[in-house]
């Protein structure tokens, strides 16, 4: 019972698309034609060739990110599948919802005659995905682990859906954007970040290295409080009460029971005397922005440098 | 033990109350973050004597805000399993009873599972309504699982009941399953919860546990000689005048309350009911007048050092209580399986 919900509880997280540290991409390049219609090959993240006859029409998508990445590049709508997970943009809950992870049913995929079946490598192994092979689905793996991983996904999406153009618009946009919040990152020096991912009462788990909080700290010139601890783990509450961050960034959800997750943050009794709680400096990040190998990883670094920025001790 | 009275003896009471205190104090100096001994007693001298805290102390906070909480947590979760499981051993005299094996715990995070996926909470009160479901529930599970025992087997041998209790099991973690999959807006919130953990245990959890294990720990201890009655048989129980019904039922309620409360507060963990009345056992004897309350601190103890082990081990990072007492339960279960065995034949 106990480990089918961890399970499903990393299984949930790795959806939310949660880097591991240690991995290193496969070398993915796309090497597809810069016009937009036209026969496409692509090269995934596995690093599988891809070859299709003309930029896909009809796609499926399991991964968070990748629907994110997909309506962002404007082909949103030639999705016709989305894993159950997928929330974001609001859109993408209007299109019919298959499972996914663990749970990936092919009869459901191939119902819906996709021409590619865009997902994540954690849950499948190649042979599992044969059949979608003898219904002419070919599966593209979309797999960042870094921020890097996320440049070449979304160019492998703007390659597969024929917007190349978008896809590198897109990248520089976030590269422009992370350059800006950058910029501060001598100021930050030797600041420490604290990143909650579950609160007290379930056991507190943060986001160590490897992960792109640390990845988006280190970029801010933060510290992360954690960094000695790689991908996601269980710490101990003493730990952080030693440590004692500057800024404290959860990314709880609110459930519309008890005290906002920032503010039960700072109401813990024993949490008083932290520098982040001292100073009001407990950020709640609710939406994934720093969790998905999505371009709005760029957004959770804006929204992080503003809120250092506000709660920059004045010297 | 012919000679000896049968309460509890002074000095028996002792040695226990005097272990415990040792195991007690070992885990409030011992953790995660090494605090010198001399500032632990600087800090709860301080505190003892209500001087103000000094501003900038971490050991502070984490001696008496985080450690010392979740230590009083931990001992009197371990102390109300541990009655628990020796007041349902004594009453099924079934060995093998116990929360976790009977289905007890499962039935109390279905309750909690209910509450959190379809909002059950009591107005003023936040995560109360977990807490009541969960008792709630297992005091359903409970009456459940033992009437379908009597209805198979009247007298109660251990595979009927504990084939009814893994059955139960499986059965509701299939419908915390599908409640999971209904909730799938709560199911972050639901995940969590089942990996629920004794860490931030705050000292309004210390006295809901105490309330809880005083009141119900008390009502069981006065139950002691009824048990006694009952380990030779629930009909020669009947013919020395207990009466049978009373006692089950209230054992039943005391046991169902116990066990809601701490898995509501902690999450389920396993064996320290099962095992913990067994060593007790071999060091006082099977009658429950001893066994009851140094089943509480034999409890307690196990399961502190079980959390000073899930605290400290693989350091900065912390294990799941449930991993520590499993691991080291089943061990120590086979190791007493194994010794009465050989006893009983020799």
């Amino acid at each position: 019972m106990r480990r089918k919900f961890i399970t499903l509880l990393i299984g949930l997280i790795l959806i939310a698309g949660c880097a591991k540290a240690g991995d290193s991409n496969a070398p993915a390049s796309a090497e597809a034609s810069a016009q937009t219609s036209g026969p496409v090959t692509v090269t995934d993240m596995k690093g599988r060739t891809i070859t299709l006859s003309e930029p896909a029409e009809r796609i499926v998508a399991l991964t968070a990110a990748d629907c994110e990445i997909l309506y962002a590049i404007g082909a949103g709508d030639r999705l016709v599948g989305r894993g159950e997970y997928c929330d974001y943009p609001l859109e993408v809950l209007e299109v019919t919802s298959v499972e996914s992870g663990a749970e990936t049913n092919l009869e459901q995929i191939i119902a819906l005659t996709p021409q590619i079946l865009l997902l994540g490598t954690m849950a499948q192994s190649t042979e599992q995905l044969e059949p979608l092979e003898s219904a002419g689905i070919q599966s593209v793996v979309s797999d960042a682990q870094d921020i890097e991983g996320v440049y070449t996904a979304i160019q492998l999406i703007g390659d597969l859906m024929g917007r190349q153009g978008e896809s590198e618009d897109l990248i520089s946009k976030m590269k422009s954007d992370f350059a800006a919040v950058s910029a501060n990152a001598e100021a930050n020096k030797g600041k420490t970040v604290y990143f909650e991912v579950s609160p007290l009462e379930y056991g507190l788990w943060t986001a160590g290295s490897g992960t792109f909080m640390n990845e988006i700290a280190e970029m801010l010139g933060l510290t992360n409080c954690f960094a000695d601890v790689s991908g996601w783990a269980e710490i101990s509450e003493e730990q952080v009460l030693d440590r004692n961050p500057d800024y404290i960034v959860t990314v709880g959800m609110y459930f519309g029971e008890g005290p906002k997750p920032d503010d039960e943050i700072l109401g813990r009794p024993g949490w008083e005397n932290l520098n982040a709680v001292r100073n009001g400096a407990v950020l709640n990040l609710s939406n994934n922005e720093l969790s998905r190998p999505s371009y709005r990883l760029a957004e959770g670094a804006k929204l992080l440098n503003d809120f250092v920025m506000e709660h920059r001790a004045p010297e | 033990m012919n000679s000896a009275r049968e309460g509890f003896r002074p000095l028996t009471l002792l040695i226990f109350l005097a272990a415990s205190l040792i195991t007690f104090a070992i885990c409030v100096a011992a953790g995660s973050v090494r605090i010198p001994p001399a500032d632990i007693i600087t800090i709860i001298w301080r505190s003892v004597r209500r001087m103000p805290a000094p501003a900038d102390s971490a050991a502070y906070s984490i001696l008496l805000s985080v450690r010392l909480p979740r230590v009083i947590c931990v001992a009197l979760t371990g102390a109300a399993l541990s009655i628990s499981g020796a007041a349902m051993q004594g009453l099924l005299r079934n060995p093998l009873a116990d929360g976790s094996t009977l289905g007890v715990s499962s039935g109390a995070s279905l309750g909690a599972v209910t509450a959190i996926a379809f909002g059950i909470t009591i107005p003023g009160a936040p995560f109360a309504g977990t807490a009541v479901c969960a008792m709630a529930s297992a005091f359903v599970s409970l009456t459940l699982i033992l009437s379908l025992a009597y209805r198979l087997d009247f007298s109660l041998s251990t595979n009927t009941i504990i084939l009814i209790g893994v059955i139960y099991s499986m059965f509701v973690s299939s419908i915390i399953t599908f409640i999971t999959i209904l909730a799938a807006d709560k199911v972050r919130q639901i995940a969590f919860w089942t990996m629920g953990s004794l860490s931030g245990s705050t000292y309004a959890n210390a006295r809901v546990l105490a309330v809880t294990l005083f009141v119900c720990g008390g009502v069981i201890m006065t139950r002691a000689r009824e048990l006694n009655a009952f380990a030779i048989g629930e009909d020669n129980a009947r013919h020395i005048g207990v009466n049978v019904g009373r006692v089950k039922l209230i054992i039943l309620i005391t046991v169902s309350a116990l066990i809601g409360v701490c898995v509501s507060i902690g999450g389920t963990i396993g064996f320290v009911g099962l095992v913990t009345p067994h060593m007790i056992r071999m060091i006082t004897g099977p009658n429950h007048n001893r066994l009851l309350p140094a089943c509480a601190f034999g409890g307690a103890v196990f399961l502190m050092l079980a959390d000073l082990a899930a605290r400290t081990v693989l350091n900065p990072l912390e294990l799941p209580i449930g991993v520590v007492t499993s691991f080291t339960g089943a061990i120590l279960f086979v190791y007493i399986f194994f010794k009465s065995r050989r006893n009983g034949h020799a």
